[in-house]
């Protein structure tokens, strides 16, 4: 009988592989790629000197007031000098600690759910993400906790942007989970109340959502009922994200096969058993890039809270760049720092969204 | 030659399943007409049948993963009513297999076959994973168990299925079509499993398209259609002497290749 020999593996042509081929295969690959890859690559011949010189050379980096911008670029000195309200907004100066803390307990608990072993993940991370906002309110308030009270007209900044989307996303995680269920019910109460909630929250703009929640409401409570404005901001904020998140995780139960359901069935499991051990872990994971987009909608969405005067990042920047000192016209400056931040955060979000999904990825399809 | 009059068995051992007058419809569809059958403990029925004759329909009845509008079930003593309570008793004494599977993909093989004696009888972990091997070696692919289900062929799939049911101590074993999605090649595999767990005396409902497995372990062969138990027979009877023209029709179909 003949032996079957396999033939050995031999390198692809070089001009398939290594940068040459990848500038073939993607800039060159056809005439009117050729056209666009000329064009583009004059336009930022074009632009990119003027650019950069405007961005880093010819900018003004030292300094602390207006007239040290002598040079033609840019004023960084302007941001470099209303950098704790931005960051801070009005919290005093000797606390600012306290807001760093809350920072600092954020990203530790995000490690958190990064290092822990799988065993032990959960049990941890859950309790210490939906403590983390009370914990952080706790510190930035103080009064209750023998700290300096600090009230919540004076937190602002950027702080106030991040620490806000962070709190609404952890408890809207588990309202719009609820509602997603609640959809799903065969419980006629149970479904008309959250097609009800989610309807209404996720038809609304948020802007309107915001004038409510300040203008309105307080309109509706007794007067010596006094609910403070960022706890209301709070909630709506909640609401509002609990309502697409509710979308996000009804669209993920839809793409589970119904066989996961009936082999949850078969083996006797309880409905919260099979909801939790079985289904929510699936849906988790279709669902990650629809949750990240979420997020990222709901941080971009409180600079929204400058509408009502709430001193985030960029009521602050508009505050400053109206201040009699700074009267240079820094607009450019302030507006493009403020698009940097969050494009460097959401980026950020985007690249642990992405490592997550690798992690939850045991399908192992080729 | 109504299949009401051909109740056939042996009468010793306790009933363990018993149907009476089922019947149940898909909005107008009436799909199960009248099912009538009793299932003894260490009994293996094949049931067979052309597509949408009700079959699959039929044991899914059983643990409650369909629905049926009238008519009496019990399993094991325990009725089948509208009660959580009711449903979970007979779900722990049922164990499922199905056509595609249904392994958890995000669980490991360890966790899919464990996942079931911790959360449901509340066994230990150790005591659990200790009952999870057992029933990987019996089922040939114990060095698989820190595998995901989506690294293994479906030949393996469908055995880790099987030992995942195994793993809740059933009284009852369901095969829904359990080879129906394989490759010939693994189609052996699963069935080498099964055959025997029959021979250690496991009751089997198993709704199948495999003659010669039938003919290997079966008590009782059912042919369904349109909804109703038509014939039911032993093995040796039913695929020799078929009396209704109806089963006649299907055997020399399937059996032409």
């Amino acid at each position: 009988m003949k032996e079957f020999k396999p033939l050995p593996d031999q390198p692809a042509p070089i001009s398939t592989t290594g940068p040459i081929g990848w500038l073939k295969n993607n800039l060159f690959s056809s005439v009117f790629n050729i056209l666009a890859s000329i064009l583009i690559i004059a336009a930022l011949i074009a632009i990119l000197p003027d650019m950069i010189d405007w961005l880093f050379i010819s900018a003004n980096w030292s300094g602390t007031t207006q007239a040290d911008c002598v040079k033609e670029g840019a004023c960084w000195v302007f941001i470099s000098a209303w950098s704790q309200q931005i960051f801070y907004g009005s919290y005093p100066d000797g606390e600012l600690w306290r807001v760093n803390l809350c920072l600092i307990l954020l990203a530790g608990v995000i490690a958190l759910s990064f290092i822990l072993p799988a065993r032990i993940r959960n049990q941890i991370s859950v309790p210490a993400f939906l403590v983390l906002p009370f914990v952080c309110v706790l510190f930035l308030d103080g009064s209750y906790i023998g700290l300096r009270e600090v009230t919540t007209n004076l937190w602002g900044g950027f702080s106030l942007n991040l620490l806000l989307a962070a709190a609404s996303i952890i408890i809207a995680f588990p309202f719009g989970f609820l509602w997603a269920l609640g959809r799903r019910s065969d419980m006629p109460f149970a479904r008309s109340v959250s097609v009800t909630c989610i309807e209404f929250f996720r038809g609304t703009p948020i802007l309107a959502l915001f004038f409510m929640g300040s203008v309105m409401l307080p309109l509706f409570f007794p007067a010596d009922v006094s609910v403070d404005k960022l706890l209301r901001v709070w909630i709506i904020l909640i609401l509002f994200m609990s309502a697409y998140m509710a979308e996000v995780f009804r669209s993920g139960f839809q793409a589970i096969p119904s066989g996961q359901y009936e082999a949850a069935d078969s083996l006797g499991l309880g409905y919260w058993q099979k909801t939790l051990l079985i289904i929510f872990p699936q849906v988790i994971k279709v669902s990650m890039p629809n949750i990240l987009a979420t997020f990222v909608m709901v941080f971009k969405n409180t600079v929204f809270l400058l509408v009502i005067a709430v001193p985030e990042m960029l009521q602050v920047i508009m505050t400053a760049l109206s201040n009699s000192n700074w009267l240079g016209g820094h607009a450019i400056e302030g507006y493009l720092f403020v698009g940097f931040i969050f494009w460097i955060c959401c980026f950020s979000m985007s690249l642990l969204a992405t490592s997550i999904e690798k992690k939850l990825d045991t399908s192992h399809k080729n | 030659m109504s299949a009401d009059n051909q109740v056939i068995e042996k009468t010793d051992g306790k009933e363990i399943i018993v149907i009476k007058d089922l019947n149940k419809w898909y909005g107008n569809f009436h799909v199960l007409k009248d099912i009538n059958l009793t299932v003894k403990k260490g009994e293996r029925i094949v049931v067979c049948g052309p597509s949408g004759s009700g079959k699959s329909t039929m044991i899914r009845c059983i643990n409650r993963l369909e629905e049926f509008q009238r008519g009496s079930l019990t399993v094991n003593g325990v009725e089948m009513i509208d009660d959580v309570k009711n449903i979970e008793a007979i779900r722990r004494e049922v164990g499922m297999v199905f056509q595609h599977f249904n392994l958890f993909p995000h669980l490991s093989i360890l966790d899919n076959l464990t996942l079931g004696p911790i959360w449901v009888q509340k066994k230990s972990k150790a005591e659990a994973e200790e009952i999870a091997m057992k029933y990987l070696e019996r089922v040939k692919i114990p060095d698989q168990a820190l595998k995901f289900p989506g690294q293994l062929s479906g030949g393996q799939q469908q055995r880790v299925a099987i030992a995942r049911s195994l793993c809740m101590s059933p009284e009852i074993m369901l095969f829904d079509e359990p080879t129906s999605a394989l490759d010939p090649e693994m189609i052996k595999e699963v069935l080498d499993v099964m055959v025997e767990l029959a021979e250690e005396g496991m009751t089997m409902l198993c709704v199948t398209h495999e003659m010669g497995f039938a003919k290997k372990v079966a008590d009782r062969v059912i042919f369904m259609d349109g909804g109703e138990i038509v014939e039911q027979n032993t093995p040796h009877e039913f695929f020799d002497k078929p009396e209704t023209d109806r089963l006649q029709l299907f055997l020399s179909q399937i059996l032409q290749h």
